[in-house]
């Protein structure tokens, strides 16, 4: 497959042009469902990216969870709350967002500049080629033994805390049925 | 005048390993949108046979071409012909764009689902292993969740995007159906994979060699969770309250008529036939043989190339059973309250579905540890 | 196989359409989901770093980040539809009770 190098570049070119497209779109749709529905797109296109970074797994859990039940979520509440569209704020920058702006961007040129200099060359893909993961018993694997094993109190600590964002949600967003004396 | 990109474009042209596998896919994607194609006019015809025939009347049986009445199948013919030439009549305040995309959230995850299950053995064709699903993936299982969960957009933009109260509530109600019965039926497969140890449907296929170890006997419990949810995510037999024609006049697809409703029917019936497809790979050996391994079958036949015709048809036998079963049970028992719906999918067949990862997580680390 | 400065570029620019859009939108779902494409930047980046660096504690990272925007978001519809029900809007130039 060497002589099919370009393959996965263009692909990666063509992949990552359909995210900032979606990107764009989801901050410049007028109407919330327009934009849930971009934000989809590109999270499935970023998913496609995981998977030619031969991360199955992540990608799967992404489109599973972020594309099909989050953004559902949003799209649900949407629905409920029977939003209009509406148009852009206009661009009138305040000192403070420009600012923000501008540092956030001067940010990523520094730490983009200092990674570009101190990377190591790896034209080869290392220890995680594509054999490589297969050998090792497949990306799940790979990443099941290192989750299980090094990170396994984030895991427990995580299932708490989707527990208590499930209360905090049924909480919050119940309807208040105190009966008011009056 | 040839423009030297420094690409080397001539590796396109010979049989290696990515063109082999890119000419299979294409062949193999052909082949099963064209079959998946022809099935829902074949399933509306059984639809309306035999469940006639279960309440002892006729079903349509009166279309036909020069007295050749083929007990009805021609209906189905002239259904399809006139779903496609009736005039569509797009509501005043729908929504341009995705009133006529929602259909296409429905349609597509089905065929895209279908294109990861193994639908026989291995094809050896001069020294290229051509494997029978579309995609061989390694995370088969999640990569048919996470596309059939976007169905759900399918149905929540059809029912906002028609500007019609009782679309909408039809349509949330689908969808939140359709989300909750998710998880029972994700979970119902955990068993699965602690007990095959992968995530690959077709390494799945070929572990269930022999006829004892089949999903139906290492993980029962797993199989009836799964057809109950399998009933719900489609949003069929008792669990159709979303397009229930007494209720909310047709639900979610009310106001779409002519080819937009046959792409509907359309994403269903192909979602029906995919589920079947995986409740029969999971749980029923696929397309093993019962009692018949493969290598027996391989030194019966001589090479496994033969082998891959009786692989199909008995996937497609095992599919065929469970879309009976979804046709038997729809015309059978009676449709469930949108509340009872939900209490069955969150209260009852969750913490089922919990219970028995634990159970089997515990009975296999005692097996394993001896 | 791609350097790793592509991905981080791709992962900059999503960033700052994120940013843009918590900055520039009325609509408090918009925020929110602007929200969640910022986080979705930070999870290329981590992705492309785990198979740049030969680890894979990036993509258990992925995971987690995954779990926690989860959570956020479903708290964060939880409030605007309690907001939405108390001020009858999710405009944020109407729900300005904190500001000064």
């Amino acid at each position: 497959m060497e002589a099919l190098y370009f393959v996965p570049e263009m692909l990666f070119y063509v992949i990552s042009g359909l995210i900032l497209l979606s990107s764009i779109m989801v901050v410049a749709a007028r109407n919330p469902v327009t934009s849930a529905i971009f934000l989809v797109v590109d999270l499935f296109f970023v998913a496609a990216l995981y998977a030619q970074l031969d991360a199955h797994f992540t990608a799967a859990i992404q489109v599973l969870v972020y594309a099909g039940a989050i953004v559902v979520l949003f799209v649900f509440v949407i629905m409920i709350l029977n939003l209009k569209p509406d148009a852009l704020r206009g661009i009138r920058f305040s000192l403070g967002e420009a600012l923000v702006l501008l540092i956030t961007l001067a940010g990523f040129v520094i730490v983009g500049s200092e990674l570009a200099r101190t990377a190591p060359d790896l034209t080869t893909p290392g220890n995680l080629g594509s054999a490589a993961i297969e050998m090792a018993g497949g990306n799940t694997y790979v990443v099941a033994m290192r989750m299980f094993t090094a990170f396994l109190w984030p895991f427990e600590m995580a299932s708490v805390l989707i527990l208590l964002a499930i209360v905090a949600c049924v909480m919050i967003a119940k309807k208040d049925k105190r009966v008011t004396k009056s | 005048m040839g423009m030297n990109l420094g690409i080397d474009f001539s590796s396109l042209l010979q049989w290696n390993d990515f063109t082999v596998d890119l000419a299979a896919f294409a062949v193999k994607f052909a082949i099963l949108v064209g079959g998946l194609l022809q099935l829902p006019p074949l399933l509306v015809w059984i639809e309306r046979r035999v469940p006639a025939l279960m309440q002892r009347r006729r079903g349509p049986n009166r279309v036909g071409i020069f007295k050749w009445r083929l007990y009805g199948l021609l209906q189905s013919l002239a259904d399809t012909v006139k779903l496609i030439f009736k005039e569509e009549v797009v509501p005043d305040g729908a929504h341009k764009v995705f009133y006529h995309l929602a259909p296409v959230f429905c349609v597509f995850p089905a065929f895209l689902v279908a294109c990861a299950i193994p639908y026989g053995p291995d094809l050896a064709i001069y020294g290229y292993k051509i494997p029978l699903s579309v995609v061989r993936m390694d995370v088969g299982f999640l990569f048919i969740f996470a596309i059939s969960s976007l169905a759900v957009y399918g149905v929540a933009l059809a029912g906002w995007a028609s500007n019609n109260k009782y679309s909408l509530m039809g349509s949330l109600r689908a969808s939140a159906q359709m989300i909750s019965y998710e998880i029972p039926l994700g979970m119902s497969l955990i068993p699965i994979v602690l007990i095959y140890g992968t995530l690959d449907l077709g390494k799945i296929v070929e572990a269930q060699n022999s006829f004892f170890q089949w999903g139906v006997f290492t993980a029962p419990v797993s199989l009836l969770i799964f057809v109950i949810c399998m009933f719900a995510e489609t949003n069929r037999a008792p669990f159709d309250l979303a397009e229930a024609e007494g209720e909310l006049v047709a639900g979610f697809h009310t106001e779409y008529n002519s080819a937009k409703f046959a792409a509907f029917f359309l994403g269903e019936y192909v979602s029906m036939f995919v589920l079947s497809c995986l409740a029969s790979t999971v749980f029923f050996g696929g397309w093993q043989v019962p009692f018949v391994s493969y290598d027996a079958l391989v030194t019966m036949l001589g090479s496994p190339n033969f082998v891959a015709p009786i692989g199909i048809l008995m996937l497609l036998l095992k599919a065929a059973f469970f879309m009976w079963v979804y046709i038997w049970v729809r015309w059978t028992l009676p449709r469930f309250r949108y509340d009872q719906l939900m209490f069955l999918g969150w209260k009852f067949m969750l913490p089922i579905g919990l219970a028995n990862v634990v159970v089997t997580a515990i009975v296999l680390a005692v097996l394993r540890f001896k | 196989m791609i350097p790793v400065e592509n991905y981080f570029v791709l992962s900059s620019l999503v960033f700052l359409c994120g940013l843009a859009g918590v900055m520039f939108r009325r609509n408090l779902i918009m925020v929110l989901m602007s929200i969640e494409l910022m986080l979705n930047a930070v999870n290329i980046i981590f992705v492309a770093a785990s198979r740049h660096l030969a680890q894979v504690d990036g993509q258990i990272m992925v995971l987690f980040v995954i779990t926690v925007a989860a959570c956020e978001a479903a708290v964060g519809l939880a409030m605007v539809i309690a907001l939405f029900r108390r001020y009858g809007t999710v405009n944020t130039e109407f729900l300005r009770l904190l500001r000064g």
